[in-house]
């Protein structure tokens, strides 16, 4: 697979608890198993646990000894796991200020794993919505919302996709270009809030629409995925796609859901014994969700970029 | 994506504007249930002004597009607009009479049914191969296969014409034995496939048979 590209899906969610690492550990075995080399990439900084749940307890190396510059590149902190193809850079037993990255060290991490080469790079992202968090979740455009069916869970989907939108809108206005922008958008709407991405692009097409067609273009390129995580029997089934509905329609930004992941008692269990899920209980409802959403993943994958597999063939 | 205030009643409820009632209807609840008050998955998106002006923008569209008489007024002013064409607009057809009978029935043509007949016998007639198979003692299945494929009709032709399974067909011509049916069945499909060959059935079916030993 030497010519085929890295894809990088970053994984995030807004809300802490909501099953980011255990989703990111789960994929990336599943990738593993299908025989994609596939490397998980702990970016939690302050909180890191991703070595738990796919069984590494002790990791050697962490992504710190890259930052601390012990080590000279960041592939010499990759770990082997218990699968021949799962890979780890840990974030582990870090120094206890690395939750507060640098600018320059963060910019260097994430110009040194779009260079790493593996078929999949998956990143677990930290709870909340810092410019830490949000430039890794934009380091692709694949990046993968998990989100249980609770309003706090959700309330935090829609604060880190705003956080993304106007993140872009301020990387490609840059810092002085956006704060004019919105002024003038507050200007002309005294009632509404910044929060409202349509009116912003609507007074910048009036303003300037060269740079809002460069913007609708780098918006338009997004191609975000949601799974719902941790759904009970009573649960409606159809949050997803309703939330996803919301985003596309007054947002729009596209936004697939790929599936819900059944609760189940036992990921609890799993993680205690620091196994994980899918090895201890192969044949349950959870990891058929599982399956599902990377089958469904991976044919979004191939759907996103027809170009490339004609190339392949 | 315009602002919900600027869109028309059919696009604030996502309906063509020749939707039927409950197409209307339909649309309606699903836009409710998803800007509502307890809805989760509008949960904390919108203040509490917008999703008040929402839910209004869709209720009015409701209740103007679900009388039929506003409706026909609401759609004129859009023609008026330049917004919606004459022939798009939705009319109510269960009131105008509707035909009942089909009189271009198609018939099966009988005439075709005698000329293919004569057709398979002449050319049962004028090819020697077919003679010389025919008039063996036991008739194996490669044999029969041989005087179709003499004959020009497909395996496939037969299953549909015969309604037998063409596995059970290709068994027969294959001679093997462990895909045939009981003897009663197999009797009866040799009939039906050497009767649609147009060839005398009795003496083929017993040469098959005892070929196969099983008569």
């Amino acid at each position: 697979m030497e010519n085929s590209i890295t894809h990088i899906w970053p994984i995030g969610g807004g809300k802490g608890g909501s099953g980011k690492s255990f989703f990111t550990g789960s994929l990336g075995f599943l990738l593993a198993k299908r025989g994609y080399r596939t490397l998980l990439v702990d970016v939690d900084l302050g909180a890191a646990n991703l070595h738990t749940i796919v069984g590494v307890p002790h990791p050697e190396k962490s992504i710190s000894d890259f930052i601390s510059k012990r080590v000279g590149t960041l592939e010499e902190t990759v770990v082997p796991t218990f699968l021949p193809n799962l890979y780890l850079i840990s974030g582990a037993m870090n120094n206890l200020d690395i939750a507060n990255l640098a600018h320059e060290q963060k910019m260097k991490i994430l110009r040194n794993v779009a260079k790493l080469s593996y078929d999949y790079i998956l990143l677990d992202l930290g709870a909340g919505t810092s410019f830490n968090t949000i430039d890794f979740f934009m380091i692709s455009n694949a990046g993968i919302f998990v989100t249980t069916p609770e309003p706090t869970s959700i309330e935090n989907i829609y604060r880190l996709i705003r956080s993304v939108y106007f993140r872009k809108i301020h990387q490609v206005l840059k810092t002085h270009n956006f704060k004019s922008l919105a002024g003038e958008a507050e200007k002309r709407n005294p009632m509404a809030t910044v929060n409202n991405p349509d009116l912003l692009l609507h007074v910048m097409n009036e303003l300037d629409p060269e740079k809002s067609a460069l913007l609708e273009h780098a918006l338009g390129a997004f191609h975000f995925k949601l799974a719902l995580n941790q759904l009970r029997k009573q649960d409606n089934q159809n949050t997803g796609a309703l939330i996803c509905k919301i985003i596309e329609k007054h947002l729009t930004l596209k936004i697939n859901h790929i599936g819900n992941v059944s609760f189940d008692d036992r990921v609890h269990s799993a993680v205690c014994k620091k196994m994980p899920f899918m090895e201890l209980y192969p044949y349950t409802q959870t990891t058929l969700d599982l399956r599902e959403c990377c089958r469904m993943l991976l044919s979004a994958e191939e759907a996103a970029s027809p170009a490339l597999q004609n190339v392949v063939d | 994506m315009k602002p919900l205030r600027q869109q028309n009643h059919y696009e604030a409820l996502e309906v063509h504007p020749d939707a039927l009632p409950l197409e209307i209807r339909r649309a309606y609840k699903k836009a409710f249930e998803l800007y509502q008050q307890d809805s989760f998955a509008s949960y904390s998106f919108f203040s509490e002004e917008e999703r008040k002006e929402i839910l209004s923008c869709i209720e009015q569209a409701y209740l103007t597009l679900i009388n039929p008489e506003s409706r026909a007024a609401y759609d004129r002013s859009l023609i008026a607009l330049g917004l919606l064409e004459e022939g798009k607009r939705y009319r109510d057809k269960t009131h105008e009479p509707i035909t009942i009978y089909d009189l271009k029935k198609t018939r099966v043509d009988s005439r075709s049914r005698v000329k293919r007949s004569d057709e398979l016998k002449s050319r049962a007639a004028q090819n020697p191969a077919i003679h010389d198979i025919l008039t063996q003692d036991a008739l194996a299945g490669s044999d029969l296969q041989e005087v179709r494929m003499n004959l020009q009709v497909s395996l496939e032709e037969i299953a549909e014409k015969t309604n037998i399974r063409i596995d059970i067909l290709r068994a027969i011509e294959k001679g093997n034995l462990d895909g045939l049916p009981p003897l009663v069945y197999l009797k009866g499909f040799l009939k039906s496939y050497v009767r649609y060959l147009e060839l005398d059935e009795n003496i083929i079916v017993n040469a098959y048979l005892k070929n196969i030993g099983r008569h």
